[in-house]
């Protein structure tokens, strides 16, 4: 074990919840070449939220390769929306970088955030007052969605999500997992190449959870990546091409 | 070219969010209304029953005020910005905007659109309730110059919204110090009184921010108050502010928001 891990491991925070032997952490992924470019490519990503606390990520590294579906897990608090918002260049990291084809958010912000789509955990980011259609509408625009597209873009994501029904309902008066399927069709509208899921089942019904699974296998087909988060993945029926957690900073093999 | 078009589609969309979002609550236009209303009669009546020197007429400081209180509304929009950002940090909005193509930069100076709008709408009912309800005698002739002006000076009032939405982002609050800021400026800004009244020093921090040239500017147009100095001198300061403090806010914003995802604090609200 390195002595960066032995200082993360000893912290009293982590010691409380975590129970870790002095094994190595041997199956993180392997340092990735630095020419390679991928669809998405985690690069040493350190985070620490305070001084006093310990790393939520320690170099961690992931690459998704095109076509595939990684599902990362761990308990929580452990780090897999930290290293979703890293991903999705919503906060830096301390060190090293999170790569979508071989760009930064920092050096093509625009680009980098056409390619990437992100759905945060929880039932936030709607506008309570606009209906499903308006509110598709409106992110459409806000992604920049060429004119002459726009309304087939979000007339097929109505379809898509099955979303016909409430297309002119306002979000205020939807139930959770209406708003769930909502969210999912907002992250799914603009055929990103790779998309990021932040416990995606939350409120979601049998049906909504097929629908979910149709357009993942969407991603795929246009050989795009999708990375999967949730906190364990027993529920899952999905087949995922690789599976992870996150133990004191770094994938583990699951 | 094609990115020019959808950027300006995504401008107008936050400004079509924001109509539909206020349409929602079918009765704010009206209790707003009903505010400048009670606003100018109570001011009508105080100018009938005051007798204020340097003013010919009652009539001559209603218009005065009138002026002011329509100036007001506007001011209330530019200071309405961070409320606005607080909301979508607090809706888990301000994260979406932040990760679209557009950007949050664009997004939050593209919500100014339609608060700004609205509150021009709100002072021409303000000025027009005055004259068919109180017979106030708007200076027809240089009225129209009126518009371009009050364009001058949103944009030199913008900086001040967008300053305090670079303050919302870092330290999570919406109405920090916006309503002192608004009755200062209310008072040093001449809005209610004349800036002569005041203490000297006070008239030279007057002097210091955008809102008393532009009151000064467009109450000579509209009511055709007399200048205490030249229309292109107050012009001319307008355009310096808003050349000035335009770039300086947008840095502070979008040095607020680097800073937000540099330690994380973006997602906090």
């Amino acid at each position: 074990m390195t002595s960066r891990s032995l200082e993360a491991v000893a912290t009293p925070a982590l010691t409380d919840s975590v129970e870790y032997s002095a094994e190595p952490v041997a199956r993180q992924p392997d340092p990735v070449p630095a020419e390679g470019a991928y669809p998405l490519a985690i690069r040493a990503a350190s985070k620490r939220w305070r001084k006093d606390l310990p790393l939520v990520l320690d170099e961690l590294n992931l690459i998704l390769e095109p076509g595939t579906t990684t599902w990362v897990g761990g308990r929580n608090g452990v780090g897999k929306t930290t290293m979703l918002r890293v991903a999705a260049g919503l906060i830096d990291p301390d060190s090293g970088r999170a790569e979508v084809w071989g760009v930064t958010a920092r050096e093509n912000r625009a680009r980098y955030q056409q390619l990437v789509s992100f759905l945060p955990a929880g039932d936030r980011g709607l506008y309570a007052r606009l209906t499903v259609r308006r509110q598709l509408k409106f992110w459409a625009r806000i992604a920049m969605v060429a004119p002459a597209l726009l309304e087939a873009t979000v007339e097929r994501s109505i379809d898509t999500f099955d979303l016909r029904e409430l297309a002119d309902r306002r979000v205020d008066r939807m139930s959770m997992g209406q708003r769930q399927r909502l969210r999912i069709a907002m992250t799914f509208l603009t055929d990103p190449e790779v998309v990021l899921l932040d416990e995606p089942l939350t409120s979601l019904d049998e049906e909504g959870a097929v629908l979910l699974q149709a357009a993942v296998a969407e991603v795929l087909a246009r050989e795009g990546a999708v990375l999967w988060c949730s906190p364990s993945g027993e529920h899952l029926e999905m087949e995922f091409d690789a599976r992870w957690t996150i133990e004191r900073g770094r994938l583990v093999a699951a | 070219m094609n990115n020019t078009i959808a950027a300006g589609h995504a401008f107008l969309a936050v400004m079509r969010r924001d109509l539909h979002v206020f349409l929602s609550y079918r009765t704010r236009i009206v209790s707003q209304v009903l505010t400048s209303v009670f606003s100018i009669t109570l001011f009508y009546y105080v100018s009938k029953l005051v007798h204020v020197e340097g003013f010919g007429s009652p009539q001559t400081y209603f218009g005065f005020v009138v002026v002011g209180i329509a100036l007001v509304s506007i001011m209330y929009s530019c200071f309405s910005i961070p409320e606005l950002v607080r909301q979508e940090l607090v809706a888990g909005t301000f994260d979406r905007l932040l990760l679209s193509p557009f950007g949050a930069i664009r997004s939050v100076i593209a919500m100014t659109l339609f608060p700004l709008l609205y509150s021009f709408v709100l002072a021409a009912l303000t000025l027009g309730m005055a004259c068919a309800l109180y017979g106030l005698k708007l200076h027809w002739s240089t009225v129209p110059l009126s518009i371009p002006a009050m364009g001058l000076a949103l944009l030199a009032f913008l900086p001040f919204g967008l300053l305090f939405a670079a303050l919302t982002v870092s330290i999570k609050q919406g109405a920090i110090g916006t309503t002192w800021v608004i009755a200062l400026i209310s008072i040093v800004g001449g809005l209610y009184f004349p800036i002569s009244l005041l203490p000297h020093w006070v008239q030279t921090a007057a002097k210091m921010q955008p809102f008393t040239p532009a009151t000064e500017v467009l109450r000579h147009l509209l009511v055709n108050s007399p200048q205490t100095t030249s229309i292109q001198a107050a012009l001319i300061r307008l355009v310096v502010f808003a050349a000035v403090l335009l770039p300086l806010s947008i840095f502070a914003l979008s040095s607020a928001i680097r800073l937000g995802q540099r330690r994380g604090t973006i997602i906090e609200y």
